[in-house]
């Protein structure tokens, strides 16, 4: 049970990551940005070049794959998302590109580096550290250890810097922002790098302790997805909720019935929440009545 | 020849999903991402009756039509109360959980290894083993899907469902039951997707959970955007489209790997362009042809 209650911490870190940066991303563009998955993908995978090919060390592999990482995600929003929004495209149908965008990007990374599981894992499988019966690795810990700061940093940069606000004026309220000198398209572009650098990093992690695969950038975002609906969209502190709340009833399923069943409990929770509650439990608006 | 053939039944069978993903979001621009969990549903539960019971086809037909409804019905209930993304996102949990099912409950669906073995139709005693006939079975039931469709479309039903495309709250404050509409609209299309689904399972005569994945939806998606959302023909076209451009691919020489990892970037480079191309606002395919005034 403690077991449980340790791994479900550690996964729950990974998930919080994924939420901060998509749902800073998502309170600016409204929409469900997809080819974010493939900005996780890519950090795993530019660590794995960097620790396993270059013979790097994790430092370097780090920067690499969090610069990697924003550049991509910022070439995405620049050449795509910014022309589509030009161009009026609905909130679905940038919902769609970004998920046939990620298609094609997962695709060439399982061209690059073929369909198999790849791993970062250096040297032999640690055991970790005994805590009252459990066990607690130090990925996990680093895990949760950089969730934590993230967390802080990211309420510390919305509380007090102008980026901060700039961001929540554009989620509030974006035409007003625009009208008070807010660029919008500036906000939305460095947001892009944030978030990107945040999803590479929770990328790295869930690679370190899982190993990856070129799809392995879904399953990521999808929880951190669900977790960000969850907990409410636009409720930052909250995410740790839901981020936990997910990781604890993933993990007590794959311990009863069996790993195969994770996707299909993660999206039972979401769908549970969604008819129950669907403004999240802290209770902030998905969305507001249009007339 | 016969490869031609077998492609024509590919594009009829996928056509089919198209029009019934049509019926399910197209009219309503309500985007659907587990229709081919309802594909799958009518497949299995044909194989199923068809391999361990022995039950014919035309019996197994309506009673998938009659389990993916069914399975449709709380799907609709619950995604039906979200709106936009949320319920694109919602449906996609739907798409995911119905292939866990069948990707893990080992005793009925067998799971990863699939269920080989599914009988050829049999039309009067008489078992269909050439290819034209599977053309003109397919046809048939091409034809009849499309009539359901079509004659939805014209329908008071199918003008609420418009309706609901253009403005919700406007439909509902002229007295328009729009949530009973959309669930009507939603079950429906399930249903319409186990026809294809059955044919599947028989023609191809093995089925597996990889064919009813979210990368599935997202095909049939593209398919009907493509072809225009709402546009019952345009759907026909695209998948024609959709299906052969791929195969083009075998030609070229490409490993059977690569070419389904080059398949899947192609069929997202076409949905790409084509809402790119897409006008502002976007109305394709239910402004259609013939006086404004009629019917």
């Amino acid at each position: 049970m403690l077991q449980i209650l340790i791994n479900s911490l550690a996964s729950g870190a990974t998930f919080l990551l994924v939420g901060l940066g998509f749902s800073l991303l998502y309170n600016t563009v409204r929409f469900f940005n997809f080819s974010q998955a493939f900005v996780i993908t890519s950090g795993a995978y530019a660590m794995f070049v960097t620790v396993i090919i270059w013979r790097a060390p994790l430092w370097m592999a780090i920067i690499i794959g969090a610069s990697l990482a924003s550049a991509i995600g910022a070439t995405i929003e620049i050449y795509v998302f910014r022309q589509l929004r030009l161009r009026r495209v609905s909130s679905w149908g940038l919902l769609l590109t970004s998920l046939s965008g990620y298609l094609i990007l997962q695709n060439t990374i399982s061209l690059l580096f073929d369909d198999v599981t790849r791993s970062v894992r250096l040297g032999a499988v640690q055991v970790g550290h005994e805590v009252g019966g459990a066990y607690i690795t130090d990925i996990q810990l680093l895990a949760i250890f950089v969730s934590m700061i993230v967390l802080f940093f990211v309420m510390f940069v919305l509380r007090t810097t102008s980026f901060g606000l700039a961001i929540r004026g554009i989620s509030s309220n974006p035409e007003l922002s625009v009208n008070f000198g807010i660029s919008a398209e500036r906000t939305i572009l460095l947001t892009t790098l944030f978030s990107s650098a945040l999803a590479a990093f929770a990328g790295m992690l869930s690679a370190l302790d899982t190993d990856m695969t070129p799809t392995m950038g879904f399953r990521v975002l999808i929880n951190g997805i669900i977790a960000m609906i969850i907990s409410g969209v636009g409720s930052y502190p909250s995410l740790v909720g839901g981020a936990f709340i997910l990781a604890m009833s993933q993990h007590t399923v794959v311990y009863y019935f069996g790993s195969q069943w994770m996707d299909a409990v993660s999206f039972i929770i979401l769908i549970a929440f969604l008819s129950c509650k669907p403004l999240g439990f802290s209770g902030r608006r998905l969305k507001k009545i249009e007339i | 020849m016969d490869y031609l053939l077998h492609l024509v039944i590919f594009v009829l069978i996928y056509g089919m999903v198209a029009l019934s993903l049509n019926v399910a979001s197209g009219f309503t621009q309500l985007i659907s991402l587990a229709q081919a969990g309802f594909f799958g549903v009518g497949a299995y539960t044909t194989a199923i009756l068809g391999l361990q019971y022995g039950w014919p086809f035309w019996l197994n037909l309506p009673l998938g039509m009659g389990v993916a409804g069914l399975v449709a019905l709380p799907v609709a209930l619950v995604a039906l109360r979200t709106v936009e993304d949320y319920f694109i996102i919602c449906t996609m949990g739907m798409g995911v959980i119905l292939f866990s099912v069948m990707n893990n409950w080992v005793e009925l669906t067998r799971g990863p290894m699939g269920i080989p073995g599914i009988p050829a139709v049999s039309l009067f005693g008489h078992p269909l083993t050439e290819k034209w006939e599977w053309v003109l079975l397919g046809a048939g039931c091409y034809a009849l899907v499309f009539w359901v469709a079509n004659n939805l479309k014209r329908s008071a039903l199918g003008r609420i469902l418009v309706g609901i495309s253009e403005d919700e709250i406007f439909c509902q404050s002229l007295g328009k039951n729009v949530g009973l509409a959309k669930l009507q609209s939603f079950v429906l299309g399930a249903m319409l997707a186990a026809v294809p689904g059955a044919l599947y399972a028989h023609y191809v005569s093995y089925i597996d959970p990889t064919s009813f994945t979210i990368q599935e939806s997202i095909f049939v998606l593209s398919i009907i955007i493509i072809g225009g959302m709402g546009n019952l023909w345009g759907g026909l076209a695209a998948a024609a489209f959709m299906i052969i451009v791929p195969e083009a691919l075998r030609f070229v020489g490409l490993p059977g790997g690569v070419a389904a990892n080059v398949r899947q970037m192609l069929y997202g480079a076409a949905l790409i362009l084509v809402i790119w191309l897409q006008q502002p606002k976007p109305t394709t395919g239910t402004v259609e042809s013939g006086p404004a005034g009629r019917g």
